[in-house]
């Protein structure tokens, strides 16, 4: 099957989705293209094995969108994932997280693992994961790292998998989401207000979700998950019974889905596009801002800003953390997933540029005087997201001024560092200091 | 390590042309020109260092530095860069203020546009003979100070100095209007056949004028006898 078949197909559970399921406003363009933030973000993590975390008022979406993109593009009866899910609450334990002690087995003096329905299945849903108090919240880490999940000497790892968590807005009830946690997520997504009218078609079609369902092939995959046989060999029957749901599905609903073999081959695809060089250098650009501190050698949350310094209008002055190693993979991946669903050879910034907001919004740590200025400003989207939007905005106007030279920096860069005697190029941007450095100079 | 710039490895380096990038380079073109204009009068007037205000001597340079700017073109606002430049002596070797005013006054004279402002007030160096055979019709207004010979042989026009003028302002002048707002110095007029010099302030001393008007603070003192030629007051 060629890649334009898979695209064909992914395009159609969008817009089965869309049309059907998720009713919403289109709030993201993309090279005239129009979708809604949520669901394209949520089709995107499923493709790329990626992180979502979905914020919103209670009653919007979030976690049944997510439920929808799952059981499709996993072909997992809907049935299935409901019971799979995990909700965060104070009570909640790591043993109806991940697993738990055969009792009857105990009993015997054998230690064997039961382990959950969250644990095995590809499509994990963590539902008000902001209620999961913060030590519960460490529990789950590695697992939604890495997708190794450890149990007294036992462990299961998932080869695919996505994740989606949802956050209500804080309340009473709520914690807040602990510092390594959010930054593992990729991609933070408001599900917004459908607006008056597209709420209304909402209540019109109350057993919608009801149309995923499949008894049979719940049943069957909760006996599978049951059993004691090897994680691989789970796998193997769960995917043939999967493959049968999305037979019923293409008969049911007419809608074609995507097997194990054919999402390997769209996430190999995907991974395999490159960044052109715009998007490239702009990365780095964004990523300099992030990082960057001409005082201290890096930018660190412990550590202020000098008064007077040089570089007050970048994006380093008013943040206070540093930019992680996951963010880059965040904007590749999710980049790339773009690029190839819309079906462009190659990542280009406007790819860049659309992801990157969301891949920044929980990541950055802003200054409150920062967030004081800006907290009455007139935005459409939650302050995270707006102010992501605001500084990609900002770095892309700053890259526009100066794209070929900062090309030229790097390239210059290359010879450098390959040992021609060259001058580096300089520049008025924390991305040719960083250059220097890396060329062994003093930045 | 891996090269870490390695996705640049084949970049090309193409920098983006603005429109003021393009404005940039041709100024730098036509001022490359001027100078180069400028350094062959020097090569030819000037083979000793020593340059003399002769007769001879300004006309064959003037002769000299008309054809050296008839070939090339250039706008009113080149001349005024062109006298900074002459005034940062590491890009433009000699600085002599002889020639300089011969050739900046061939610019003058040959602009295409009729009237021509010289922001001078940042300069060093007070240029002389500026204003030099002057032309019917074409104004020359100075801010800044000039030195010697200001406005000599002019034959038409309006030279107007917001500043000061040294000496010989108007000598040889045939024709035409030199205004000069603050004071000027000795020998004023010297050989002056036609045309009129109005002063702001005050006139150090006349030179033997032949025929003209000489104005200070809007009194004529020439052609009233009552000041001598080089008389000082």
């Amino acid at each position: 099957m060629t890649q334009d078949h898979y695209r064909e197909k992914i395009r159609g559970i969008h817009d089965f989705i869309k049309e059907n399921l998720y009713f919403n406003r289109p709030d993201l363009e993309i090279k005239g293209e129009t979708f809604n933030s949520a669901l394209i973000l949520s089709l995107l993590t499923g493709l790329n094995r990626g992180k979502e975390l979905i914020i919103g008022e209670p009653g919007l979406g979030k976690t049944t969108s997510a439920e929808y993109v799952g059981s499709l593009l996993y072909r997992i009866p809907i049935g299935l994932i409901w019971g799979s899910e995990v909700s965060g609450h104070p009570e909640q334990t790591e043993e109806k997280i991940i697993g738990r002690p055969d009792l009857g087995k105990l009993n015997r003096g054998t230690e064997e693992v039961v382990w959950s329905h969250f644990a095995q299945i590809p499509v994990k849903i963590v539902d008000e994961i902001n209620r999961l108090p913060e030590t519960k919240q460490s529990m789950i880490l590695d697992g939604v790292d890495r997708g190794n999940w450890e149990y007294l000497n036992e462990m299961i790892i998932n080869e695919e998998y996505c994740l989606f968590a949802t956050a209500n807005y804080q309340d009473r009830g709520t914690n807040t989401i602990i510092a390594p946690m959010i930054d593992r997520f990729d991609v933070v997504v408001e599900s917004r207000h459908p607006g008056p009218n597209i709420a209304y078609l909402v209540g019109k079609f109350n057993e919608k979700d009801r149309i995923l369902r499949n008894s049979k092939a719940e049943k069957s995959l909760q006996k599978i998950f049951k059993s004691k046989l090897s994680y691989q060999t789970k796998l193997r029957q769960m995917e043939e019974i999967c493959d049968g749901y999305g037979e019923f599905l293409k008969k049911k609903l007419g809608i074609e889905t995507v097997g194990l073999q054919d999402r390997k081959a769209i996430h190999a695809k995907i991974s395999r596009l490159e960044l052109d060089l715009d998007a490239n250098a702009f990365t780095r650009m964004l990523l300099a801002e992030l990082s960057f501190c001409y005082k201290y050698g890096q930018k660190r949350s412990i550590e202020n800003c000098e008064e007077g310094c040089h570089f007050t209008g970048y994006l380093c002055h008013d943040l206070r953390n540093c930019a992680s190693n996951r963010l880059p993979t965040s904007i590749k991946t999710y980049s790339q997933a773009l690029a190839w669903l819309i079906g462009d050879a190659e990542v280009g910034v406007e790819h860049i540029k659309a992801v990157m907001p969301y891949t920044l919004a929980h990541r950055m740590q802003w200054k409150e005087e920062y967030l004081s200025n800006k907290e009455k400003e007139k935005r459409d989207n939650p302050f995270q997201i707006y102010l992501a939007k605001d500084a990609v905005r900002g770095v892309f106007n700053r890259y526009g001024e100066q794209s070929e030279h900062l090309k030229n920096a790097l390239a210059v860069g290359y010879r450098v560092f390959k040992g021609e005697d060259l001058e580096p190029v300089d520049g008025d941007h924390p991305v040719y200091f960083e250059i220097k450095k890396d060329l062994g100079m003093e930045g | 390590m891996q090269n870490p710039f390695d996705d640049f490895r084949n970049h090309r380096t193409r920098e983006r042309e603005i429109p003021l990038d393009s404005i940039i380079q041709s100024r730098d073109r036509v001022m490359s020109q001027i100078t180069k204009g400028y350094e062959k009068l020097l090569e030819e007037e000037v083979k000793e260092l020593v340059w003399l205000v002769q007769y001879n001597t300004v006309i064959k340079a003037y002769t000299l530095a008309e054809k050296v700017v008839k070939e090339f073109e250039y706008k009113a606002e080149d001349i005024e860069e062109f006298c900074y430049e002459l005034d940062s002596t590491d890009k433009i070797p000699y600085l002599i203020t002889g020639p300089a005013g011969i050739y900046i006054s061939a610019l003058c004279n040959y602009a295409q546009e009729e009237e021509i402002i010289l922001k001078l007030n940042d300069l060093k160096t007070q240029i002389n003979l500026l204003g030099y055979r002057l032309p019917v019709g074409k104004k020359v207004a100075v801010e800044g100070n000039l030195g010697d010979f200001t406005g000599i042989g002019m034959e038409g026009g309006e030279l107007v100095v917001e500043g000061n003028a040294k000496n010989y302002t108007g000598a040889g002048m045939k024709s035409g209007i030199v205004r000069i707002s603050k004071n000027i110095g000795l020998h004023t007029g010297e050989w002056m056949m036609g045309g009129e010099i109005f002063v702001g302030g005050r006139v150090r001393g006349l030179g033997k004028i032949v025929d003209g008007k000489v104005y200070e603070d809007d009194k004529v003192i020439y052609p009233r006898n009552y000041r001598q030629s080089n008389a000082y007051y």
